[in-house]
């Protein structure tokens, strides 16, 4: 295994010497607007780059999420799988063209998801670059209704319609360069809606406020007492509501995120939040709505699993600083599914979630280095014996 | 008038999408083909431009033998940025330095033809924001597979940007409609068929280039289309609708200068061609003006229209080209 970690700083300049077809290929799919379940222009895109790149096989499954396959040497040797989320979170009507520069890129869903998916429609061409060829097929699946309301729907038909084992996966993320998940929290995602009829007759001259209400049941969370093992918390995420300065708001939501290595407390918390909303809704007569948006179980790789560890030497070959947090995306689903996975960033960026987000271009190529080696290390055999934690 | 032409010789990009078949087609035929890009301070859309054409068309395809960026002095980053991504890159002033310098996007399509190489030119503008390599192999296409087009013009929708981050639908076009339509309707009928004469995108083979005048600013569209027509004939022409095409967008004034120029290279095409007969010289100033501080002031542009001759009667290319005079 040493000598191909030992090789991998000469990959980062074959990487480079294709560079206009990997910056083509982030602006080609990240120009496309893609907001969650409306894929279908990226999907096509997808599709006709693997074609371009004349993968072996390049097909939709039965959900729509496209697929490209690099077919491996062995017969028997189950596929490796790489994934990028498709959908993004940037609106449709907000300009999508891109600026590229000396040493930038800069457009609006960059970082979130244009440059794993655009470095996966690359992979074909990279490999063949770099004169590789591996035992395993190599499975490049862009999937779709990954985010927010689509709650890892694309990637969860991915696996539960994939009828042979797999070896292990690789999860891009655009940033951010030494992002290395290879756990993944417990999570429920839901919203709280307040509205308030204008029409309603009130006895005691009350009127109640939507927000007001929301920031009730705001300190009314707080108050909820989170544990520090199991490690536990809850994110107040995204929040919106009333009509204009002067008037009363009628309606308001909630966004937010209770998060746990533990599934049971997940559920607890989740219990306890569901209380307090029926609570407020009868002390304040008024409608509250508790909906989930997402949810995923908790699940990881230990420390020493050996694809965390050959992550590990790779990153650090490549001179890339490992940073290790929870993710709750594809990767959560893989290893529910007992499948070694873990997700890595590409690139350093700048203003994410913004219209206006940029990423660094030389970066990149460190980024791509380090996927080539571990589709190297799985090729390997690493994650063959290994058992999850 | 022939009505037909819109009807024989209008394609869309889509059917030139196989460049697999543009390639052999190139081959069989022994041409080589180059890009050029006309600038001035577009550091903002230069790279992508220059990146997608050589992935596409020259690392993916070999369509494209080389892309040269012809600048007319940008202040911003243009011209490194352009030769960061490969492009062979030259000032305007720079080449054919023994003649008198002007400045103009005429002038930088006119001395491409002395560094280019290829037997077909293709001529995009440089500030299209939502580039891709249709955009080129979808000109190049009607020259390679049919033996009859020898210029080949882009049309599109044109939504424009305006504002930081949003787009509007419709706005395009508007001196193409309040000008030159009128103009071709009063004169040339059958050119009215051209669905965007002002279009920025279009390639032909060097021989039609190398034969006709060019002048140095806003006309060299106009005057092309009306000499190819006049020399060649329309039959030569083909029109490719690129669909969409994103570009700045330029203020009513800003407008009014260029409509200024065309209408003024128009009527010089017009008078050479002895179908206008003028009893004095045009002005060369257009007037517009602003209210400035409770009073209307005037802001005078002044055009001074200077037509490059044809290629072909200049020396130094001629001995480049080994071409006898």
């Amino acid at each position: 295994m040493d000598k191909f970690i030992d090789e991998l700083p000469s990959y980062v300049d074959i990487i480079k010497s294709i560079k206009e077809t990997i910056i083509t290929n982030i602006v080609l799919i990240g120009q496309i607007p893609c907001s969650t379940f409306k894929e279908k222009r990226r999907v096509n895109m997808f599709m006709e780059r693997m074609s371009d790149a004349s993968v072996d096989e390049c097909r939709t499954d039965s959900y729509n999420n496209p697929i490209g396959i690099i077919k491996g040497t062995s017969e028997t040797k189950p596929p490796i799988f790489v994934v990028a989320h498709l959908d993004s979170f940037t609106e449709k009507n907000v300009d999508h063209n891109y600026m590229v520069k000396e040493n930038t890129i800069t457009g609006p869903g960059i970082l979130d998801n244009a440059i794993g998916v655009g470095v996966l429609i690359s992979l074909p061409e990279i490999i063949k670059k770099s004169n590789l060829s591996f035992e395993s097929d190599i499975v490049l699946a862009g999937v779709i209704q990954s985010i927010g309301k689509g709650n890892l729907r694309g990637i969860r038909h991915l696996l539960k319609i994939w009828d042979s084992p797999i070896r292990g996966a690789i999860c891009l993320e655009g940033c951010e360069l030494g992002r290395l998940n290879y756990y993944s929290d417990g999570m429920i995602r839901g919203e709280i809606e307040c509205s308030i009829s204008k029409f309603q007759n009130r006895t005691n001259n009350f009127h109640p406020n939507a927000i007001l209400t929301l920031n009730e049941v705001i300190n009314q969370i707080l108050k909820i007492h989170l544990p520090q093992r199991p490690r536990s918390r809850i994110i107040f995420g995204k929040i919106s509501g009333g009509f204009k300065h002067g008037k009363t708001a009628y309606d308001a939501r909630l966004g937010f995120e209770i998060q746990s290595d533990s599934d049971k407390m997940v559920k607890n918390i989740y219990t306890d939040i569901k209380d307090i909303v029926i609570g407020i809704s009868h002390e304040y007569d008024v409608e509250l709505k508790l909906k989930t948006i997402s949810n995923a179980n908790a699940s990881k790789l230990s420390y020493n699993h050996p694809l965390v560890k050959n992550a590990w030497a790779i990153m650090d070959q490549l001179n890339i600083k490992p940073v290790s947090e929870p993710s709750e995306s594809e990767l959560s689903i893989f290893l529910s599914h007992k499948i070694p996975a873990i997700t890595v960033g590409i690139t350093r960026g700048s203003n994410y979630h913004l219209d206006n987000a940029r990423m660094e271009i030389e970066p990149m190529f460190k980024g791509i280095a380090q996927i080539i080696g571990l589709l190297m290390a799985i090729d390997e055999g690493i994650c063959d014996e290994s058992q999850l934690a | 008038m022939n009505h037909n032409w819109l009807e024989t010789n209008t394609y869309h990009y889509s059917a030139f999408s196989d460049i697999n078949r543009l390639v052999e087609a190139k081959n069989k035929k022994n041409l080589t083909i180059s890009l050029c890009l006309p600038t001035l301070n577009e550091e903002k859309t230069i790279a992508k431009e220059i990146v997608i054409m050589k992935s596409e068309l020259m690392t993916r395809y070999p369509l494209l033998d080389e892309i040269v960026v012809v600048d007319s002095g940008s202040r911003d980053k243009t011209r490194e940025v352009a030769k960061a991504y490969g492009a062979d890159v030259y000032k305007a002033s720079d080449i054919l330095p023994d003649l008198e310098n002007y400045k103009g996007k005429g002038e930088n399509l006119w001395k491409a033809l002395y560094i280019t190489k290829g037997d077909i030119i293709v001529y995009i503008d440089a500030d299209i924001k939502n580039i891709h390599h249709r955009f080129v192999y979808a000109l190049i296409g009607p020259l390679l597979l049919s033996d009859n087009i020898k210029y080949c013009k882009g049309f599109y929708t044109r939504p424009i940007s305006i504002g930081k981050n949003n787009l509007q639908s419709t706005g395009g076009g508007r001196v193409t409609e309040l000008v030159i339509r009128p103009l071709f309707s009063l004169f040339f009928p059958e050119l009215t068929q051209i669905i965007q004469p002002l279009s920025g995108e279009y390639a032909g083979y060097r021989s039609i280039f190398e034969n006709i005048p060019f002048p140095v600013g806003y006309g060299i569209e106009t005057t092309m289309i009306l000499d190819i027509y006049k020399n060649w004939g329309l039959d030569v022409i083909a029109q490719v609708d690129l669909e969409q095409r994103i570009h700045r967008n330029q203020d009513t004034k800003a407008l009014g200068k260029m409509a200024f120029v065309i209408l003024k290279t128009f009527f010089k095409r017009m008078e050479k061609s002895n179908l206008i007969d003028f009893k004095k010289e045009l002005f060369n100033e257009m007037i517009q003006y602003d209210l400035v501080q409770n009073s209307y002031q005037p802001f005078y542009y002044e055009d001074k229209t200077y037509e490059r001759p044809p290629m072909i009667e200049i020396v130094k290319y001629c001995e480049k080209y080994n071409i006898k005079r």
